[in-house]
């Protein structure tokens, strides 16, 4: 689980959307590419608690403060993404 | 209005004469009734203002000002406390913290007034599993329609008002379930049907009820908080009720000890008392040890309740290591009281109540394997983030008794703590006891427990995402296991001015016979702890003084068996 | 066994006889709930024989084999503890009377046994619990017989048998100074004594728990059972049957309790998934199930020992008491903790079993000599234990004769029952030789319990017997009870592996591995030694167990079979 802190993550889309696809994929114990980004978290069993554990690595890599439920309001990875990105965006902006 | 003035309006519970006491609280359980005038008791007392917050009306200024009126309650008969209040407190935490201004006000002038609210959350077929309730609500013409099953839910029958936890999207996920506050009479006559009462081996007085709803018509404004926002009410009220149950277990394991106490010390075995057999103290000794150490931790709990977001790690913590520890404690008590733990008559009977009650009541509300499993996700981050890197606590969070900021619920938060005050108190304590070498058996317990915190950062920063859910391996539920140990032992050497010495070695080394590997006491320390907790334990039974941190005073005198 | 028919077991016989388990349940359930005695469930066992194994063959009955009663009394209790309880107490109400009884005092209560009468053993007294020594009922010589005063109280079947064996002081008290009686109620005056109400209990709700009350009963000189003097000793001996014996209500307990258990598991669905395969939930189950296989395998060869280590039997009746009960409660804590609310409920799963079986099963720590009581047992032995583990003492025979599970054992030699047993522990002590015959993974849990053994006995050899035995003592016999356990384990799997090849809990010696871990890691515990590495047998074995407790096939090593099992049907 260390991995991700020397593997710097590319503020970007593309790269926080990278990122993502690979943490789901380790908690599933699946290769990245059997993950949709696409689809549904709930749908893949991310169950209630272990958001919360997606959002403190998602705050502590990123450097970005979350709500510990955004993975639970979110419709897939993409949308997870987009919501990071923006999140990212305001902080700069302020 | 306290925890005194509750004692003296309860009177002297081994009195058998008292109609408050222990022996009418046995023939309620008897009668599988709950305990009338021990609820007359409580009705004088005004029991429900003490879950109200203070801006409501009643009288709820700290958790720990709770806890101690609770425990009171919980020594003389869990039922009492379990039936008569805490039900609704656990329904009342959700309209607090979900609520209204309203809502909240309609529910504490409920309360006030004496009246109840359920906790309509269980179903048999899904237990701790909220996130697959299936009872349903369905928006219906500016309505809700409800069709369900809600079981095993206590004081359904007889409440004024329940929360009900419901589902509201067909989804998987978080955001499917919602929360409603309804008044039993707002309901349309003939559409409840009410499932019979559940019995139970512990908690026998405890109104368990069900109820079977079909399309049953409520106004949209009972939605408590936001639609799709009742699983994540719940795990933020349920931090507080969950905070504050560890500190109740002290209840039934004082009144167990005592009968213990009592009885080695009048029975006649092998030309002695059963008091002088070295394994008798040793057993009461522990139990004494364990009861501490159970209130250490609670204490810490509930005050970080007000002071820590970690409380959302430490109230499971708390709530699975005290559950353990009390149990234990019975098993080995029961070995002392012998064929007398197992009457339901005689001086002794309040033993195996309270041993039955506090079996079940460890089951209230969350199983101590789902503590574990809500603990997980949380081990992780702080290991990266927190331990033996943040400093020590605040010197607020081990005062008993001092003053607290307001209980605020809009600062719970459901997301793992970044920050573990309690652990960063237990590296600064290790660090301080490695640098005397030589020092006691004290500081040999905190350079102990730190080098086991040393070693659960390591096995934390290394637990794969599956090891923290459900489907985690038991080598990672042992570390939560041992994670509520150290947030004991942390506690304990935090409070160690408050305890005499041997009570805080006795409680360190029950906490690291938990964890295992070498004994830090020898053979002989142990005995010597063992033998001054004993007498300790025998002069508090002698002056009628609570075997907790406290030792206050008891009513009355004489008489205890 | 292969070879045994259904028909011709009288295992696979009484548990037919006791009829559908659910239907059976519900009754026991309900008699429970209103404390009344198992009335239905002991007129069956009536009917179906029971009691005549409660009785030697010498005797007329059908008693030539302690492995058999364990099996069949371990059936009754896995439906119900309070009826076995009921029905098995005559069988610790007459042991007294084949261990020193003369023959004609042997033939009636034989004949009583065999008719179908309960037997009830009066020990215990208001103030004195167990302690044997210094009871206040009296028995006070007088021309012809004896007066009988006092009070003994509580006592299983008080009210109902008619036979009571009665420890009485004939003396100063003390060792010498008491003897035992058999008190007759028909035959004894009116007036001169009377039966105490039952008492309410915690667990065995309907089972007779009540007391007597002596006031000057008069009694024969040939009631009294062996010579004047010689009753603690007869007692002391005939507990170490008894005590044995007991192990057969924990063994039940504990399989009842895993099967409901294992059911529930395969069954439930937490966050969409059977909880069964939750590597946690499914390990503690697993880890239920290889306790209880220790406790059976520490049992059986404690029974089989009963015939063959007749003179050792002070050690084995001793750690098999203490080891039992107290597993098997810790076990039930486990598995009500993955039932959750259905562990104390009383409506649901299966009648509300599980809450039943774990108050009922609480009495078995502390009758017929309690937890302490056989742990001091033991720690007065240790010099014995300790030079015996160093000499690798061992009697080969009987040892052999121990460990052949399901064969006939060589007939009771009730003389050779001691108060001390010289040679220590075949069991035990023969486990550095067994090692040495293993290969693979038993031959590397045999050395690893003969590391953790060296230990314990020099910690042992430190500990000097005393009247008050330290705390520390305690300890090191829980850690010799758990050693005793692990040795009989591997024992029953050298002379049973060939037997039992194909079935699935021996399949990789997984109920062996589990059960060593189990052990290991509790004498870790109990000693403060480092614990033992972690394996995953567990949850291996849960799935195993969860098989059988949905189709009836046994879920320990050597149990037997529910044919009408729930999941089954």
């Amino acid at each position: 689980m260390t991995e991700q802190h020397t593997v710097a993550v590319e503020p970007t889309a593309g790269g926080i959307r990278t990122w993502l696809v690979g943490r789901v994929a380790h908690y599933l114990d699946e290769t990245p590419d059997a993950i949709d980004p696409h689809a549904s978290l709930a749908g893949y069993g991310l169950d209630s608690v272990y958001a919360f554990a997606l959002s403190g690595e998602i705050e502590d890599t990123l450097r970005v403060t979350v709500e510990p439920t955004l993975i639970w309001d979110v419709a897939s990875i993409a949308d997870l993404t987009d919501r990071i990105v923006a999140l990212i965006g305001d902080s700069s902006a302020g | 209005m306290g925890a005194e003035e509750l004692d003296t309006l309860l009177g002297d519970p081994w009195d058998p004469q008292n109609p408050a006491g222990h022996a009418a609280a046995l023939a309620a359980d008897e009668r599988a009734e709950m305990f009338a005038e021990g609820e007359r008791r409580l009705d004088r007392y005004g029991l429900n203002a003490e879950f109200v917050p203070a801006a409501y009306g009643g009288r709820l200024t700290s958790a720990d000002r709770l806890a101690d009126v609770q425990r009171t309650l919980w020594r003389l008969d869990p039922s009492l406390a379990a039936g008569h209040g805490f039900s609704s407190f656990i329904g009342w935490v959700n309209v607090w913290v979900a609520g209204t201004d309203d809502q909240r006000r309609e529910a504490a002038s409920l309360l006030l007034g004496g009246g109840r609210i359920a906790a309509a959350f269980h179903e048999l077929s899904h237990g701790n599993d909220l996130a697959s309730a299936e009872f349903a609500a369905r928006r219906d013409a500016g309505r809700w329609l409800l069709t369900g099953r809600k079981e095993v839910v206590g004081n359904l029958r007889r409440a004024e008002a329940f929360v009900l936890f419901a589902r509201t999207a067909d989804t998987a996920g978080s955001r499917s379930h919602s929360q409603f506050l309804i008044s039993r009479a707002a309901l349309p006559a003939g559409s409840v049907r009410d499932l019979p009462r559940a019995g139970s081996s512990g908690l026998r007085g405890l109104q368990l009820g069900g109820m079977e709803l079909r399309d049953c018509p409520v106004p949209a404004g009972t939605l408590l908080g936001k639609e799709g926002e009742g699983l994540e009410s719940a795990m933020r009220a349920f931090q507080i009720t969950r905070a504050v149950i560890p500190s109740f277990m002290t209840g039934p394991l004082d009144t167990a000890l005592r009968a213990a106490i009592g009885f080695a010390s009048g029975r006649r075995l092998y030309g002695a008392t059963a008091a002088d057999l070295p394994y008798v103290r040793s057993v009461i000794a522990r139990a004494h040890a364990d009861l501490l150490a159970v209130d250490a931790v609670s204490t810490v709990v509930l005050r970080a309740l007000h002071l820590s977001p970690a409380v959302s790690l430490y109230a499971p913590a708390a709530k699975y290591l005290t559950s353990r520890m009390a149990l234990d404690a019975f098993e080995d008590l029961r070995s002392v009281l012998g064929a007398q733990g197992y009457l339901r008559e005689g001086p002794y009977a309040i033993f195996q109540k309270m041993a039955r009650d506090a079996a079940s009541a460890t089951f209230i509300h969350i199983s101590r394997s789902a503590c574990l499993a809500a603990m997980l996700p949380a081990l992780p981050r702080l290991a990266r983030r927190s331990w033996l890197l943040s400093p020590p606590a605040a010197r607020e969070l081990f005062e008993p008794g001092g003053a607290l900021p307001p209980l605020d619920p809009d600062r719970l938060s459901v997301g793992a703590p970044t920050e573990d005050p309690v652990m960063g108190t237990l590296a600064a304590i290790g660090d301080g006891a490695g640098d005397r070498a030589g020092g006691g058996p004290a500081a040999r317990f905190a350079a102990r427990f730190a080098a086991e915190l040393r070693e659960l950062r390591d096995a934390c920063l290394a637990l794969p995402p599956r090891d923290i859910t459900i489907g985690a391996s038991p080598a990672a539920y042992a570390l939560a296991d041992r994670y509520s140990v150290l947030l004991a032992a942390a506690s304990a050497l935090a409070l160690r001015d408050r305890f005499g010495d041997a009570e805080l070695l006795g409680v360190l080394d029950r906490l690291a016979g938990r964890l295992g590997g070498a004994s830090v006491l020898t053979d002989a320390e142990r005995a010597g702890v063992e033998e001054q907790l004993y007498l300790a334990a025998a002069a508090r039974h002698r002056d009628r003084e609570l075997f907790d941190l406290t030792a206050r005073r008891l009513p009355g005198q004489g008489g205890q068996p | 066994m292969s070879t045994t028919t259904a028909a011709a077991d009288p295992v696979a016989r009484l548990d037919a006889a006791l009829g559908d388990p659910g239907e059976g349940g519900r009754v026991a359930a309900e008699a429970d709930a209103g404390e009344r005695f198992p009335a239905e469930a002991c007129a069956r066992l009536d009917a179906a024989g029971l009691a005549a194994y409660y009785v030697p063959v010498a005797h007329g009955g059908r008693l030539d084999d302690h492995e058999m009663l364990l099996r069949l009394l371990r059936t009754v209790a896995r439906r119900d503890v309070t009826a076995a309880v009921a029905h098995a107490k005559t069988y610790l109400g007459a042991a007294p009377v084949w261990v020193a009884a003369d023959r004609p005092q042997a033939r009636t209560v034989a004949a009583a046994v065999l008719a179908g009468d309960p037997v009830g053993w009066a020990l215990s007294e208001p103030d004195h619990g167990a302690d044997l020594l210094n009871g206040a009922c009296t028995a006070a010589p007088q021309p012809g017989g004896y007066r009988l005063t006092g009070v003994k109280w509580p006592v299983n079947n008080a009210t109902r048998a008619d036979l009571l064996t009665v420890l009485a002081r004939t003396g100063d008290g003390g060792a010498r100074g008491h003897s035992l009686f058999l008190f007759d109620k028909a035959a004894a005056p009116a007036g001169s004594w009377r039966e105490l109400p039952k008492v309410a209990t915690h667990g065995i709700r309907g089972a007779d728990i009540s007391g007597v009350e002596f006031t000057g009963a008069d009694v024969p000189a040939s009631a009294r059972i062996g010579a004047e003097g010689t009753g603690v000793e007869t007692v002391l001996r005939a507990l170490q049957l008894t005590r044995t014996m007991c192990a057969s209500l924990s063994l039940g307990a504990g399989e009842h309790a895993l099967r409901l258990t294992a059911r529930f598991v395969a069954g439930r669905v937490i966050q969409r998934r059977p909880l069964i395969e939750r590597p946690f939930h499914a390990s503690v189950l697993g880890r239920a199930a290889a306790h209880l296989a220790a406790v059976e395998a520490a049992t059986i060869v404690a029974c089989r020992g009963i015939h063959s280590l007749t003179a050792e039997l002070s050690v084995l009746s001793a750690a098999t008491k203490a080891l039992a009960p107290t597993l098997v409660d810790s076990v039930l804590a486990d598995l009500a903790e993955l039932l959750g609310a259905r562990s104390f409920l009383t409506g649901v799963h299966e009648h509300g079993a599980f809450q039943k079986l774990r108050r009922d099963h609480q009495v078995v720590a502390i009758f017929d000599g309690s937890t302490p009581v056989n742990r001091a047992g033991l720690v007065q032995q240790f010099p014995r234990l300790v030079r015996g583990w160093a000499s690798r003492g061992a009697d080969p025979d009987g040892l052999r004769e121990a460990v052949q599970e399901r064969t006939p054992p060589r007939p009771l030699d009730t003389g050779a029952l001691t108060l001390l047993s010289r040679r220590g522990c075949s069991v035990v002590q023969s486990l550095p030789d067994l090692a040495a015959t293993l290969t693979g993974v038993p031959a590397a849990l045999a050395t690893a319990l003969c590391g953790d053994l060296d230990e314990l006995h020099a910690r042992m050899a430190l500990a000097r017997p005393a009247a008050r035995p330290a705390m520390v003592a305690y300890e090191l016999a829980a850690a010799y009870e758990l050693g005793f356990a692990a040795a009989a384990s591997l024992h029953l799997w050298a002379a049973g592996q060939d037997r039992h090849r194909g079935e699935p809990l021996w399949e990789d010696a997984l109920w062996l591995r589990a059960a060593l871990q189990a052990l290991r890691s509790r004498i870790a515990a109990t000693l403060r030694l480092p614990q033992p590495p972690a394996a995953d047998d567990d949850e291996r074995l849960a799935h195993v167990v969860a098989d059988a407790a949905r189709t009836g096939a046994p879920v320990t090593p050597f149990g037997d079979p529910v044919p009408g099992a729930p999941g089954g049907r």
